[in-house]
């Protein structure tokens, strides 16, 4: 024990004293989070639901890089031999290294999250869970990183490995890329990988249910570290000279790799293939982007007395002045309303109870159509007019353009609704950054225009614009029809860019947008 | 009663056979030496002893015990300095030797150690910015951590300027001053000389000799260097026909060769000269050193 501890306390001056190590360790998890921040900076609460993404890339690469690093650089040095001369045993010295790394694995992510919270994002709704979600985390990828370790015959082997775990992990492993964005087969491959339970698990303790909605998650980061675990401690070797080829141990890399198949099957079994994540924790109302702005000088905020989830009242209400993010578009409002969870701001002109009272003055004083986000952005893109989409994308939009005037959902009694739903059409691919984003909104503004009278669909998708959260959300679950890709989704993020495209379309219905 | 005895080692990589059927003892309180050219298989004898190599056959006792059977306890008994060892970079002196010293249950204090060997100065700078010869002190330290009976040094000096290796070599004789059992591997012969009580000179995988240097040399006194200086330069013809001229070689006007009865051969020399009328300017005679018994053994320089 007290040879651990001292080897455990020694390990982690070294890490703490290589400069090289520090920045991979924790300034690089910063990097990402910093690019998620800017990334996402429409949302309505910073890095909230990237959480489960940026954790998992600090302990994929603590775990995958530096921890194989390091073994392999030691034993490369001699410094395991010598170990081996002393009377101590291999279990105690793998123990304390793999302790090491959880300290500065754990470390890592509690800076990430100071940073998080700093940025705006609101506490992690189930602490506790996360603290046990993020310690089966690393147990999956530290028994991926001592494969590696025991595979690799030198350091420049281990920065191979890596890349061919690390680089598959982030693009169709779900760590860095949304899932719902990836053509199935990516999605079925997804599921062989720990990136992905990684991810889920950490953001369903971040701004979900916690860890009781993902017990197969656990199982299965379980299952891939100890099948690690049991190869590595059977690989292990002491000695750079004794190459792994030429080992008759190698074999028992076959268990850690069995442990990635039988979870893949075991969740293919399960038909758990369909994305599971970032839907927010049930019940309540859920919290609306505000929608959009006209005004310039106060500080802005819904008008709609919407209901906010606690998290999300906290953060807006403790951060007048969010980060220098791009604000999604706002309506105007008195500069004395603050939010409240408990009071919805006062509204300087008359609530209108329906659509149809809408007028041109309302809309004139409540919208601005030059702070949306641009077309070109990432944020509810819409093609210019003259684009030609690629032969795929085109069939796509076809095919949608064919089926909407029959899918069930745009033709819903209630023209609210109605809208309401064709907007989600154009929502949902953009919330899954699926191909066809730029090219969806197309087509439902001509079914809009085909279908609604001019002056009742300026009044609606004002209606719309004010009102985000109202209305039915069912018609998501209906968007298989259209060929989009099925599952759960984000209702929040939905129904937010819904309403920046109702405003979209209505600038151009109004000619306030160009359309092209 | 010999503190480690080895008895029929053999151990093989693929193909290649490291040590075939070494044996040897080395008796309580003496320093051993390993003598052998490179690839002669004294590393891998010497690692299979300390439990570094699984031997394919023969027996290891240690201190008393099977250190095939028992690797762990004689692992408590010894003290250790590899060839190749490092230590991380960014660790000091003080906090390796603080690491290995809870490794054992009774080791010696860090701060005695750094003393001892000359590490005070040096106990908190990190490894990478230590010399050479500090490197291998403080290896040295770490090999007495463990308070060791006996102590196995391969090719400690190896690549230590001057100054440093007269250093190392006087802590070795220190350690037989203070009771330690010390097996040393080299390819320094004059090492060996000097430091060994007894060596055991290996090549191929087996030992070809064995005693002290001294009686190695004495076994091979028939041998004498004769190195003598001309006026004008010999060839082979002029010497040709003069019984006991072995090694013959020339450097300008030095002629050497070596000779098993160097006053019957040097007498016909002077005589063959002497009638040819070639004038000898200097003459030297030197019995044979532990080099000339390795050349005469194995056939080839150790360098």
């Amino acid at each position: 024990m007290r040879a651990s501890l001292q080897h455990l306390g020694v390990s982690l001056k070294l890490h703490y004293r290589n400069k090289m190590a520090l920045i991979y360790g924790y300034l690089f998890p910063l990097i990402f989070l910093l690019a998620f921040w800017v990334l996402y900076r429409y949302e309505s609460v910073p890095l909230v639901r990237h959480m489960g993404e940026l954790l998992t890339v600090s302990v994929l690469g603590g775990a995958c890089f530096g921890l194989p690093t390091t073994m392999v650089s030691e034993r490369e040095r001699g410094v395991w031999r010598r170990y081996r001369l002393a009377p101590v045993s291999t279990a105690a010295l793998v123990s304390s290294t793999v302790a090491a790394r959880y300290v500065i694995l754990i470390t890592a992510g509690l800076l990430q999250l100071a940073v998080a919270l700093a940025a705006g994002m609101p506490l992690p709704r189930h602490p506790a869970e996360l603290f046990a979600a993020f310690a089966f985390v690393s147990f999956a990828f530290i028994g991926v990183g001592l494969v590696m370790a025991m595979m690799a015959d030198n350091v420049p082997a281990v920065q191979a490995l890596g890349q061919c775990i690390f680089l598959p992990m982030l693009i169709i492993g779900g760590v860095a890329v949304p899932l719902a964005s990836l053509p199935d087969w990516a999605q079925h491959v997804s599921m062989f990988f720990p990136g992905r339970y990684a991810v889920d698990t950490l953001q369903a303790c971040v701004n979900g249910a916690g860890i009781a909605g993902v017990r197969f998650n656990l199982l299965a980061l379980f299952i891939i570290g100890a099948g690690g675990c049991i190869a590595a401690a059977k690989m292990f070797r002491w000695d750079s000279q004794q190459r792994f080829s030429r080992r008759s141990s190698k074999g028992w890399v076959t268990v850690a790799l069995a442990a990635w198949v039988l979870v893949g099957v075991m969740a293919e079994y399960r038909g758990r293939v369909a994305t599971q994540r970032a839907t927010p924790a049930p019940p309540g109302p859920v919290a609306a982007t505000p929608p959009p702005a006209r005004t310039t000088p106060p500080p802005t905020v819904a008008t709609t007395a919407p209901t906010l989830s606690p998290e999300e009242t906290r953060a807006l209400s403790t951060s007048p002045s969010p980060p220098p993010r791009e604000a999604p578009p706002r309506v105007n409002a008195p500069p004395e309303t603050k939010p409240s969870a408990n009071a919805a701001p006062q509204l300087p002109h008359p609530v209108k109870s329906s659509w149809q009272e809408v007028t041109t003055d309302d809309i004139d004083r409540d919208l601005i159509f030059d702070r949306l986000p641009a077309d070109g952005g990432i944020v509810t893109p819409i093609a210019p007019a003259d684009e030609d989409p690629d032969p795929e994308v085109a069939d796509h939009v076809d095919y949608i353009r064919q089926m909407l005037p029959s899918w069930q959902p745009g033709k819903a009694a209630d023209p609210v609704q109605r809208v309401r739903n064709l907007l989600y059409v154009a929502a949902v691919p953009d919330v899954q950054q699926a191909q066809i984003e730029r090219f969806a909104p197309h087509v439902v503004y001509e079914r809009l225009q085909e279908d609604i009278p001019k002056d009742q669909l300026i009044k609606i998708l004002y209606w719309i614009a004010l009102h985000p959260t109202d209305g039915d959300d069912s018609a998501v679950d209906q968007v298989w029809a259209l060929r989009f890709t099925s599952g759960a989704i984000d209702m929040q993020q939905v129904r937010d860019r819904a309403a920046i495209y109702a405003v979209k379309l209505l600038g151009r219905l109004l000619g306030k947008i160009p359309e092209g | 009663m010999p503190n480690v005895i080895v008895r029929e080692l053999r151990k093989q990589y693929g193909d290649v056979v490291a040590a075939r059927g070494v044996s040897f003892e080395i008796e309580r309180g003496e320093i051993f030496g390993l003598l052998g050219p490179n690839g002669s298989g004294k590393t891998t004898t010497l690692e299979c002893i300390i439990g570094l190599r699984e031997p394919d056959h023969g027996e290891i006792e240690v201190a008393g015990i099977d250190a095939r059977r028992d690797p762990r306890s004689v692992k408590r008994h010894i003290g250790a300095v590899l060839q190749t060892t490092s230590l991380q970079d960014k660790i000091t002196p003080r906090e390796a030797l603080a690491l290995f010293a809870s490794f054992y249950d009774d080791a010696s204090r860090p701060g005695d150690l750094l003393q001892r060997f000359a590490l005070l100065d040096k106990a908190d700078v990190t490894f990478d910015s230590l010399s050479g010869g500090q490197r291998q002190r403080l290896a040295l330290a770490l090999a007495f951590v463990s308070r060791p009976e006996l102590v196995f040094l391969d090719e400690p000096t190896t690549g230590l300027d001057p100054q440093s290796r007269r250093e190392l070599h006087a802590d070795i004789v220190r350690m037989r001053a203070d009771g330690h059992t010390v097996l040393l591997t080299t390819h320094y012969i004059d090492e060996a000389e000097q430091l060994c009580d007894r060596i055991a000179i290996i090549d191929r995988g087996q030992i070809i000799a064995s005693g002290a240097p001294r009686d190695l040399i004495a076994g091979s006194t028939m041998y004498q260097s004769v190195s003598l200086v001309t006026e004008r330069v010999l060839d082979a013809a002029a010497l040709d026909g003069i019984p006991g001229i072995e090694d013959l070689a020339f450097d300008g006007t030095r002629t050497t060769f070596r000779t098993p009865s160097v006053s019957r051969t040097l007498a016909a020399v002077l005589q063959r000269l002497d009638a040819r009328g070639i004038a000898v300017t200097d003459l030297s005679v030197r019995k044979a050193t532990l080099e000339d018994v390795f050349i005469r053994l194995t056939g080839s320089s150790v360098d």
